[in-house]
């Protein structure tokens, strides 16, 4: 066969032409992906496709951590388990109070009249990889569709607020993280209650505050945490601690960058609130107002209300 | 078979068949070995395997070069009349998914890649390895460029995304490794002789 003479007339289509067709094919589907959510059958028969290999292909790796796991030292393993015992420790106590509190809590809140906070129920799950993308921070995880996730549900590990479903599969889903730059979710400082938006930052692996004055009382070291303004993150969940905070006299913002007190690539195991988030508003005043939590451009806010 | 060929030096032998090289004459003779047909088995095995090497978790490591996008333009190079713009294309939506990316990103890249690889396969032919890998990463820059046009057009810039364009430059010196692996199958003898290893 590979030494027969090439097909001197019978040549097929010309390159160029399969080049015109597959681009034309190509930018259809971006452009009908970028602007409507029509392709996501196709990309969900995809996906149910490649999961059995992306989860073969996750054993070398999780095999490498276990044996990594049973290698560790003895002494590593001492110290982790005296900072735990302390931990616990410390927990207790807490815990203690924090239970007394409630009490407290629920009977001021009853006198006050103020409606009782909803415990949102919550899913462990693991994460598989991050996705490689130089344009993106999602991760993916080991829950989808099956087993109750939908877009919107907020993200959190032991330390704080790590992102948001985006895209659910029927076996996975995708988690984009806080530091995207096309995330968003409000806040306020700790210290004084100061609400704020934070965004993904320019600098990798960080947060900023927009839309602050230049004389905004924040100092470094503050920590940042949820103001559930939005109706998706809980209020007063760690998000960051403040950075540093650029005072431009030029400008009229100050500029603060954040650093995310979640691990954010590092944890693998996450927790996915399974919180609804609340009804949308149609498009033409609910985008801008920012009722997903995703404050971003027109065409971001569309996208944000069709979820 | 290398003596024959060196014999017939002077002569142009004119043959129809696509992986026999063109004889080099003029200053430096190299002497080509004439290649055993390829399997397509190979060429699929090869193929997939390289799209498993890219789903591996890579992690945000954006500078791990693209394996499959390397694979493609070898074979598109070597055997544009079994490796087409079709496979580039169907693979390229397998990566979108796997990576969150927009539907038709990846899809779009490889199929620019594979009919830049196809329209130059005879000059890069020419060339020794070494050289061969300066064109490769041409093709790889401009299918990495183009599908960064399209998320700058969708989404707007993210810091250092430019980083990733490393993987094009990895991507490019892995070439002559790769060309001598993947060739290795089709330079075997015709006859096995125990006195050789391969």
């Amino acid at each position: 066969m590979e030494y027969g003479p090439p097909p001197l007339f019978n040549q097929g289509v010309s390159a160029r032409a399969r080049l015109a067709f597959f681009s034309l094919v190509a930018a259809a589907l971006i452009i009908v992906d970028a602007q409507v959510n029509a392709l996501d059958a196709i990309r969900n028969g995809v996906e149910i496709l490649l999961f059995p290999v992306q989860r073969v292909l996750l054993w070398p790796r999780d095999l490498a951590l276990d044996v990594g796991d049973y290698l560790s030292t003895l002494g590593s393993l001492n110290e982790e388990n005296a900072r735990l015992r302390l931990l616990a420790v410390e927990q207790a106590k807490l815990a203690q109070q924090a239970a007394q509190l409630q009490l407290e809590n629920d009977q001021l809140r009853k006198l006050a009249g103020v409606r009782d906070r909803v415990n949102v129920p919550a899913q462990m799950v693991v994460a598989l990889y991050e996705s490689r993308d130089a344009f993106s921070r999602k991760i993916v995880i080991d829950r989808g569709r099956n087993d109750g996730m939908r877009a919107g549900f907020p993200v959190i590990d032991e330390a704080g607020v790590v992102g948001q479903v985006t895209r659910v599969f029927p076996l996975t889903s995708e988690v984009t993280l806080l530091t995207d730059k096309e995330q968003s979710l409000p806040v306020q400082i700790a210290r004084n209650g100061l609400r704020a938006v934070a965004f993904g930052g320019q600098e990798p692996m960080t947060l900023e505050l927009r839309f602050l004055p230049a004389n905004a009382d924040i100092e470094n070291g503050d920590s940042v945490v949820t103001s559930g303004l939005d109706g998706i993150y809980p209020a007063g969940m760690p998000v960051a601690t403040v950075l540093h905070v650029d005072r431009d006299v030029k400008d009229q913002f100050a500029r603060v960058v954040l650093k995310p007190v979640a691990g954010m690539s590092r944890s693998r195991l996450l927790l996915v609130l399974l919180a609804d988030p609340p009804p949308l508003v149609p498009a033409a005043e609910g985008a801008r107002g920012g009722a997903s939590g995703n404050v971003r451009g027109d065409r971001a806010a569309a996208k944000a209300v069709r979820r | 078979m290398r003596s024959l060929w060196q014999r017939l030096g002077g002569e142009r032998l004119e043959t129809a068949s696509a992986s026999l090289r063109p004889p080099t004459v003029g200053r430096s003779v190299r002497p080509e070995q004439v290649l055993r047909p390829v399997r397509p088995a190979f060429i699929w095995a090869t193929l997939g395997g390289a799209f498993l090497l890219n789903l591996l978790p890579w992690g945000h490591a954006i500078w791990v070069p693209d394996f499959f996008a390397l694979t493609l333009v070898f074979w598109n190079v070597h055997q544009p009349r079994k490796v087409g713009m079709g496979i580039a294309f169907v693979f390229g939506l397998l990566m979108d998914v796997h990576n969150g990316a927009l539907f038709g990103e990846h899809a779009l890249a490889y199929t620019l890649l594979s009919y830049g690889a196809i329209s130059l396969h005879r000059r890069i032919q020419w060339f020794p390895a070494g050289s061969q890998s300066i064109y490769v990463m041409g093709l790889l820059l401009i299918a990495q460029l183009a599908s960064a046009a399209v998320r700058l057009w969708v989404g707007g810039a993210t810091p250092y995304w430019w980083l990733g364009l490393l993987s094009s430059a990895l991507g490019a010196a892995l070439w002559p490794f790769l060309t001598a692996l993947l060739l290795s199958p089709q330079r075997r003898p015709a006859k096995r002789d125990d006195t050789r290893p391969l």
